[in-house]
């Protein structure tokens, strides 16, 4: 087992070797008179030597403008230079490699941290190596600002109030400048309460964060997707970058209020002179407590029924729950009587009325068997009739 | 308060009994409902019996109760043959008079018939003489139903028959009724006869309501007797209802007697025994010195007369009941029937001589084959 993976290691090997050497190979062709050049990758602080001349990478100065910092000196000699090169053109050191000296172009920029760089000299001169900084590459000035928008609470109701926060964290190695969070445009389901549109700090050092909160409060009900919010910031090399947050639902139900109904139960017709009792119940079935729940009613026609305990009162009626009471009813004239119940209270959008209706009926005095009065003398006269008849049949 | 008996024998007898007992629910048509809620209203307390041999007779009653019709089971019905009727009636006797002990003591017993048909004019004279052996005090009453002279001479045979073996009987009297009156109403026979029906109905309850209330002059079931027992024992009844026009009560006993108003045709003056008249009526109408001279008048003719005066509202009724000292119309009755069973004698002779004659042709002969 350890044998097979031994294998391609050492294939791999070879075949660098093989590199190796062509690369040499390669120079080997220049002659002494000749110009000859070299490419080199190079970090911040890594040096090639030829000769007397030494080359320091010293700065990317600007990815995207090209721009690289390095410099140039000659052991013993008057030449020390720090100079910006730009990207792909060729910048001649003691008259240049056609002169003796050294032409060092920028043939590409990696990164903030890395550079390609062909160095251009006569061969008389030696031969240009490589020689990598001690030091660790230096700390990066690189921001990163993570973008959150979050809601205090993502299902609400229309009328509900609700917090917005706004975070803006710098997570990058350098500091974060001209930081701009555009929360916009506003959202029409929304009227803006208070700390609108968000303030956040225009620099951001690495690790730091700021945070900025608002308030709204829901005017429309419906599924609403909360678009992204976009922060733009530069580096310390006035690099631009941009950084969002991610997009997210939130419902809005619409207002809960309360709902109240009035049930007053069935209720079999009185005796005259009966009593009984007539029970109501008034239920919440909305989404919001019912207040200040004032119930009472009226009897039509007005004479005839005495109703007792109909007027009631009630602080707070609970979604979902109901409150029950029961009256007293009294007949004193037979008739059809009509209570209606009127209940008004505080349903959480101004005050609300409900009514609810139930048909007593007083009986009159009641004559049971009344009906026999006409059959029994009607069954007699018939019977009597049949028995004449028979007595008469021959 | 007397005890009653009336028998209706026969199909003539049930019917009039029919009529009688409709009379008593208060006649004409209200009866017909009267008698789903009222009972039969009787002066007295009242038996009716309807007795024939004829099931259909008894069923076309309306006015009898299923109870009062009494069917003497007999094969063919009699045929208006008395032979077949008196075996009926001694074959059925004791159940016939079972049905009537059943009904109780009775002071008076009407028996109504026919003198003509089988049933009733041969049941009636001997069930008479059963009841009078029943019965010790009873007094009988037949009233008897003439034929129409032109009904056919079996029926007057047999009315001639049956009147001499009623006069046999030892009842009180006979009150005859004819027939022959019905020529008089007209129209068809069937209302003819229920007019009959309904005049004797309302004479016979008229009386017993006489008999049996109080009077202001009085007549009782004696006076009633003594009537019957006079002249031939036998008799009939006349009848008139004053109308306001003429309210005088002498007139309205004299209307009484007149033929038209009689059931039998009889000549009151000349022929009458001894009469009984009732009369009725409000008191202003009836003035007794009227009435007592009237009846004076009558006295002088007709040998005794009783009266009777019941106060009762209503214009002046009188009925009159008497007792014929001769009979002329049965006479001719008699002669007719004669007359009629010689010829049927005769007729039978000359047929029978007739076919004797036929069969002379054959007499010496063999059938030939
Ligand atoms: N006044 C009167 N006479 C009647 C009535 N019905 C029948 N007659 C007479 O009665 C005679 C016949 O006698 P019925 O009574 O019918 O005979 P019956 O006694 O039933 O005897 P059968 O029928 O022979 O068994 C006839 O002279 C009829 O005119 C009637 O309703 N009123
Ligand atoms: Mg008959």
């Amino acid at each position: 087992m350890r044998r097979l993976i031994c294998l391609p290691c050492l294939v791999c090997l070879l075949f660098s070797i093989l590199l190796v050497q062509a690369a040499h190979a390669k120079e080997d062709t220049d002659d002494s008179d000749e110009v000859a050049f070299k490419d080199f990758n190079l970090n911040i602080g890594d040096r090639i030597d030829l000769g007397d001349y030494q080359m320091e990478l010293i700065e990317i100065q600007s990815v995207r403008d090209g721009l690289v910092v390095m410099r140039t000196s000659k052991v013993g000699g008057p030449l020390d230079e720090q100079r910006a090169l730009l990207l792909d053109s060729p910048n001649n050191f003691d008259g240049g490699a056609e002169n003796g000296g050294i032409t060092i172009t920028v043939a590409d920029i990696f990164d903030e941290q890395s550079a390609k760089v062909r160095i251009e000299y006569q061969k008389s001169l030696g031969t240009a190596r490589k020689h990598a900084s001690e030091r660790p590459a230096a700390a990066l000035d690189k921001p990163e600002l993570s973008v959150q928008k979050s809601f205090e609470r993502n299902q609400m109701s229309v009328g509900d109030e609700v917090k917005v926060t706004l975070t803006v964290k710098n997570t990058g190695t350098g500091q974060a400048l001209g930081i701009k969070a555009e929360d916009a445009p506003p959202l029409p389901e929304f009227s803006y309460v208070a700390g609108y549109p968000p303030k956040i700090k225009e620099t951001l050092d690495s690790g730091q964060s700021d945070s900025a909160v608002y308030v709204m409060s829901a005017v429309k009900d419906g599924s609403i997707r909360v678009p992204a919010i976009i922060v733009s910031y530069t580096d310390a090399k006035k690099n631009a970058k941009s950084n969002s947050s991610e997009p997210f639902n939130i419902l809005i139900s619409p207002k809960s209020k309360a709902d109240l109904a009035v049930k007053l139960a069935g209720l079999a017709p009185i005796a005259l002179d009966g009593e009984s009792m007539l029970n109501i119940s008034i239920s919440n079935s909305g989404t919001a407590s019912a207040t200040r729940i004032e119930a009472d009613g009226t009897v039509m026609p007005s004479e005839g029924l005495q109703v007792t305990g109909l007027e009631k009162s009630f602080f707070e009626i609970m979604p979902g729950e109901e409150a029950n009471y029961s009256v007293r009813l009294l007949g004193q004239k037979p008739g059809n009587y009509t209570i209606r119940l009127i209940v008004n209270y505080e349903g959480g959008d101004g005050s609300v009325i409900r009514e609810g209706t139930a048909v007593v009926v007083v009986l009159g005095r009641e004559y049971k068997y009344q009906y026999l009065l006409l059959i029994v003398p009607i069954a007699i006269v018939i019977a009597w009739m049949y028995r004449r008849y028979r007595e008469y049949k021959y | 308060m007397l005890n009653v008996l009336m028998l209706g024998v026969g199909q003539c007898g049930n019917r009039i009994l029919d009529a009688i007992n409709r009379e008593a629910f208060g006649g004409g048509g209200a009866a017909n409902l009267a008698k789903y809620y009222l009972r039969p209203k009787f002066p007295s307390r009242v038996e009716t019996l309807a007795i024939n041999t004829a099931i259909n007779d008894l069923k076309e009653l309306r006015f009898t109760t299923a109870k009062d019709r009494l069917h003497v089971p007999n094969l063919h019905g009699v045929g208006a043959n008395r032979n077949v009727g008196k075996q009926a009636f001694m074959d059925n006797r004791d159940m016939i008079m079972g049905e009537i002990e059943k009904r109780g003591d009775f002071d008076i017993a009407f028996v109504i018939t026919s003198t003509s048909g089988g049933t009733g004019s041969s049941f009636t004279p001997l069930l008479i003489n059963e009841l009078k052996r029943q019965y010790r005090d009873i007094t009988v009453v037949t009233v008897a139903i003439l034929p129409a002279r032109e009904e056919g001479s079996i029926y007057l045979q047999n009315a001639a028959f049956c009147m001499r073996e009623l006069m046999e009987v030892d009842a009180e009297g006979i009150i005859l009724a004819d027939n022959q009156n019905m020529k008089r109403f007209g129209g068809d026979i069937a209302s003819a006869y229920n007019k009959i029906n309904d005049m004797i109905a309302k004479r016979l309850l008229f009386l017993i309501e006489s008999l049996d209330s109080e009077m202001l002059s009085v007549t009782d079931l004696g006076d009633f007797k003594t009537v019957m027992n006079g002249g031939l024992r036998i008799g009939t009844m006349g009848f008139y209802q004053a109308d306001s026009k003429n309210l005088s009560i002498s007139d309205a006993i004299e209307n009484s007697l007149k033929p038209a108003n009689l059931l039998y045709p009889a000549n009151v003056a000349d022929d009458s025994a001894r009469a009984m008249i009732i009369i009725q009526g409000s008191r202003e109408h009836l003035d007794v010195d009227e009435i007592t001279k009237e009846v004076e008048r009558l006295t002088a003719s007709a040998g005794h007369v009783f009266k009777g005066i019941v106060i009762k509202k209503g214009n002046p009724k009188v009925l009159s009941v008497f007792t014929l000292a001769s009979a002329p119309e049965l006479e001719s009755i008699y002669a007719q029937a004669a007359r009629g069973m010689q010829d049927e004698k005769e007729k039978r002779c000359r047929a029978r001589k007739q076919l004797d004659d036929a069969f002379a042709h054959i007499e010496d002969l063999e059938e030939i084959y």
